[in-house]
């Protein structure tokens, strides 16, 4: 199969201090690859940085083998097919719920195409449509998670980026929207997750990686990294 | 209360013209992230810009004076964001408050060198008449004002609630980043954001030198103080409440110049400002980043 993404040796630092350090990782074309690691491990960095928001101190970034992302700006990136679930939702709070559907798909020239998409997103959601003219600050955590995913998909995306899309919700929100992650995965849609839910994300993933104060330590199969005792140890409490 | 109701009428007519560059104001703060100081100062050059193709083409009035307002207004605009605001984009937000400063000063006395210090007369345009409105009287071009300025914040309304390009620049301005990994261009909104800010300041510079009958090199002071300062009571996170506010610094301009003393009228809008930051330091309706 065709690689879709491929990171070389990528390196970012905020100013001196270096965040991710000589990370490399791949995703195939309808993929789910996760990265665990714990606060300030440089998961969110490695999406920034993916999705052009920073700029790396070294390394290489290449999408469908050819394609340089380093010399692009975000919105070139995005036009890729490249879309973003960001660490606590960062929806438009003071815009209606169906207006940050919207910019979803403000890439799409054809708008009357984001309208039947956003129109499947309601079916999709209910929940959604009942709110779609409020203001997206005033939907519950879990309705602004689903806000933010079904905003990430207006667009039809290739390769979804998920930046820790569990955090801060009520358990039974976070297996809804695990279950969710797994729904648009087997639309053929690639995911690139970073999690510290370990647990629920090896679950659905088919590829782990584990990154360590900005390393990549381990990465395998999904099942086997949920196996081993230093990822048990860290990351499931012992006993999983 | 007949007094009351024409005080009323008199605010609202200059405090619509508050709105309107206020609005210029929150744009480029919301969106650019600059506080532009040469704002004033390009709804000056706006102003005489009209009063030159007025008195090129004098039998067009009012129309092709607010046309070459908002073409004056909108290069000078155009250009600042060029060279100034997007080379400094990024960098430390005094660096830009200082260079908006450096270009507002050479507006100011750039175009002193040309029209003089002192105010000039500025053409009638529309018929020195008065239309009563029940107990109120207004002139004219005090209608037409209020007119032209309403219909100003009107699109600006339409425009960023109703577009595409208009939602994502709301989108810049709670969340820019998020805006980009979008899809949205975020140099070339910034641009049309300072266009737009800049154009409707110049065609809302007209009327008010029609209003008054005279424009000076000098005049962006009063209105962009005014304007800045309806910006802060209002906070930046809706640009309607701007507008809001704009309306009512003048219309308790109004009140305080009927009711109190037109000597306190400038202070006025110190008093509120005052006021309001002190029990809400975000602004009336609120700020981003708060």
């Amino acid at each position: 199969m065709s690689e879709l993404l491929r990171v070389t040796d990528l390196a970012v630092s905020y100013g001196s201090v270096p965040a991710v350090d000589g990370v490399s990782l791949t995703i195939e074309p309808g993929e789910l690859r996760v990265i665990l690691g714990a606060n300030g491990a440089g998961k969110t960095t490695i999406i920034k940085t993916l999705l052009g928001l920073l700029r790396p101190r070294a390394g290489q970034i290449r999408l469908d083998g050819q394609t340089d992302l380093l010399r692009l700006r975000p919105h070139e990136i995005h036009r890729l097919g490249i879309a973003w679930v960001p660490e606590g939702r960062q929806l438009w709070n003071t815009l209606t719920v169906v207006d940050n559907l919207r910019l979803g798909g403000f890439a799409e020239p054809d708008k009357a195409l984001v309208d039947r998409r956003i129109a499947a997103m309601f079916e999709r959601f209910p929940r959604l449509r009942e709110r779609q003219d409020q203001i997206a600050g005033s939907l519950s955590g879990g309705e602004q998670q689903m806000v933010a995913i079904a905003r990430a998909l207006i667009s039809a995306p290739r390769l979804l980026l998920m930046d820790e899309p569990s955090l801060g919700l009520a358990p039974k929100v976070v297996r809804d929207v695990f279950g969710l992650v797994r729904e648009i995965n087997k639309m053929g849609i690639a995911i690139l997750m970073v999690e510290q839910n370990a647990r629920q994300a090896l679950r659905v993933a088919n590829w782990a990686y584990l990154l360590e104060t900005g390393q990549i330590v381990e990465s395998g199969q999904a099942d086997e990294i949920g196996r081993k005792e230093s990822v048990q140890a860290v990351f499931l409490g012992g006993h999983a | 209360m007949e007094l009351f109701l024409q005080q009323l009428a008199n605010g609202l007519v200059i405090g619509s013209t508050y709105s309107v560059v206020a609005i210029g104001f929150a744009l480029a703060f919301t969106v650019l992230r600059v506080i532009n100081f040469a704002h004033p100062d390009i709804f000056m050059v706006g102003m005489f810009a009209g009063l030159a193709a007025t008195a090129q083409w004098p039998a067009f009035g009012l129309l092709v004076a607010m046309v070459a307002g908002a073409a004056g207004a909108g290069v000078v605009g155009f250009v600042l964001e060029r060279t100034v605001i997007a080379p400094l984009r990024g960098r430390d937000v005094l660096m830009t408050l200082i260079g908006t400063l450096g270009v507002a000063i050479v507006l100011q006395n750039g175009m002193a060198l040309i029209v003089g210090p002192d105010p000039v007369a500025y053409p009638a345009l529309l018929p020195r008449r008065f239309i009563d409105i029940g107990p109120v009287a207004l002139t004219v071009r005090q209608v037409a004002n209020f007119a032209i300025c309403l219909l100003l914040l009107g699109l600006v309304s339409l425009y960023v609630r109703g577009t595409s390009y208009g939602r994502a620049t709301r989108a810049i301005a709670e969340r820019p980043d998020v805006a980009a990994a979008f899809g949205v261009n975020v140099a070339r909104i910034c641009q049309i954001t300072i266009l737009l800010a800049s154009m409707m300041a110049g065609v809302a510079a007209v009327s008010v030198g029609m209003l008054y009958g005279s424009a000076s090199a000098f005049v962006g002071l009063l209105y962009g103080l005014k304007a800045f300062i309806c910006m802060l009571v209002a906070g930046n996170r809706y640009f309607e409440g701007v507008m809001v506010v704009g309306l009512a610094i003048g219309i308790i301009e109004a009140l305080v110049t009927g009711y109190l003393s037109s000597s306190l009228r400038d202070a006025a809008a110190f008093f509120v400002l005052i006021g309001v930051l002190y029990f809400r330091p975000n602004g009336l309706f609120g700020s981003y980043n708060a």
